[in-house]
């Protein structure tokens, strides 16, 4: 399993590099959403994007939508990891196809509560 | 006017959660009084401010070694390992990003939070914002401060005065 972790804190890709490194993932950092593309335009195949909305270049909503409009990439799931918690901008990115929304600060526990939901453990974790 | 902004409960809980989902359980979040004792150190200070429904800013000030410890513990770092500047300020801004954003939900939308900005030093305050709420801290012996502060006008009479007064310099020339 691989997981593309994008958010411009490099703190914050540290945090859920850890989380799902401990989880059996391999990673793929990118700090904006256009470097995010970059990766998939070159080639790389996550199962897994953790999304940032508030990044510089290109934010984490337009990384969804970009993601979503092109067949190539319509495996990956796309999680959105964010301080953004206003109902509205759940619903646009949910709508915009993000499969799941984690707002900060979260726990460990969080975040691997929603990859179970998805199918997503590559291992299984210790009780 | 009554300036509009987070309760110190409210934003005590959002500083609680942030500290203790980052940063650990070992050391609590206390309140502390105001030290002016404690300003003459070293002191990182970040910024990110709200813009829509509700106008302001949200500001967080730490001395050096809680950055520091902050920065070890968000990069998953041995206690004294070598950080850059880029590392203790790219964390510190995450800081007050969850913060900011996180205020932000407490307040009407919508609206949208800028990027953060950090320095090391402190950061002025806009002359329009004033002060709504100040959450006066220690964490592992330490002070750090948080700050909300709230526009005085919203920004389309806060653009209406400024044209106005722009027309009163001409005028006065």
């Amino acid at each position: 399993m691989h997981a593309l972790i994008i958010d411009d804190s490099r703190a914050m890709r540290s945090i859920l590099r850890r989380i799902v490194t401990d989880l059996g993932y391999e990673t793929t950092e990118a700090e904006h959403g256009q470097a995010a593309l970059d990766h998939l335009e070159g080639g790389l195949a996550p199962d897994l994007c953790l999304i940032d909305w508030n990044m510089p270049v290109m934010d984490g909503y337009t990384f969804v939508q970009r993601v979503r409009d092109d067949t190539r990439w319509r495996d990956v799931t796309l999680m959105m990891v964010t301080t953004e918690s206003e109902h509205g901008q759940i619903v646009r990115a949910l709508a915009a196809g993000a499969h799941e929304y984690v707002i900060k600060p979260f726990t460990p526990d969080a975040i691997v509560n929603k990859l179970e939901l998805l199918g997503l453990l590559a291992t299984e974790v210790p009780a | 006017m009554m300036l509009q902004g987070p309760g110190l409960t409210d934003l005590h809980a959002v500083v609680d959660e942030v500290w203790s989902s980052f940063l650990g359980h070992e050391e609590p979040l206390l309140p502390a009084l105001p030290d002016p004792a404690s300003a003459g150190g070293i002191t990182w200070s970040a910024a990110t401010s709200v813009t829509g429904a509700w106008n302001g800013v949200v500001t967080v000030e730490i001395p050096d070694a809680v950055a520091h410890t902050a920065t070890e513990r968000m990069l998953g770092l041995v206690a004294g390992q070598a950080l850059t500047t880029e590392d203790v300020a790219d964390a510190v801004g995450e800081l007050v990003n969850m913060i900011g954003g996180n205020v932000k939900s407490l307040m009407p939308g919508p609206s949208v939070l800028s990027l953060p900005l950090v320095a090391r030093g402190t950061i002025a305050s806009p002359s329009d914002l004033a002060e709504v709420s100040c959450l006066d801290l220690t964490w592992a012996g330490a002070p750090l401060r948080i700050t909300v502060l709230a526009r005085r006008d919203a920004p389309t009479q806060a653009a209406d005065r400024s044209a106005r007064n722009s027309a009163d310099t001409r005028e006065s020339a």
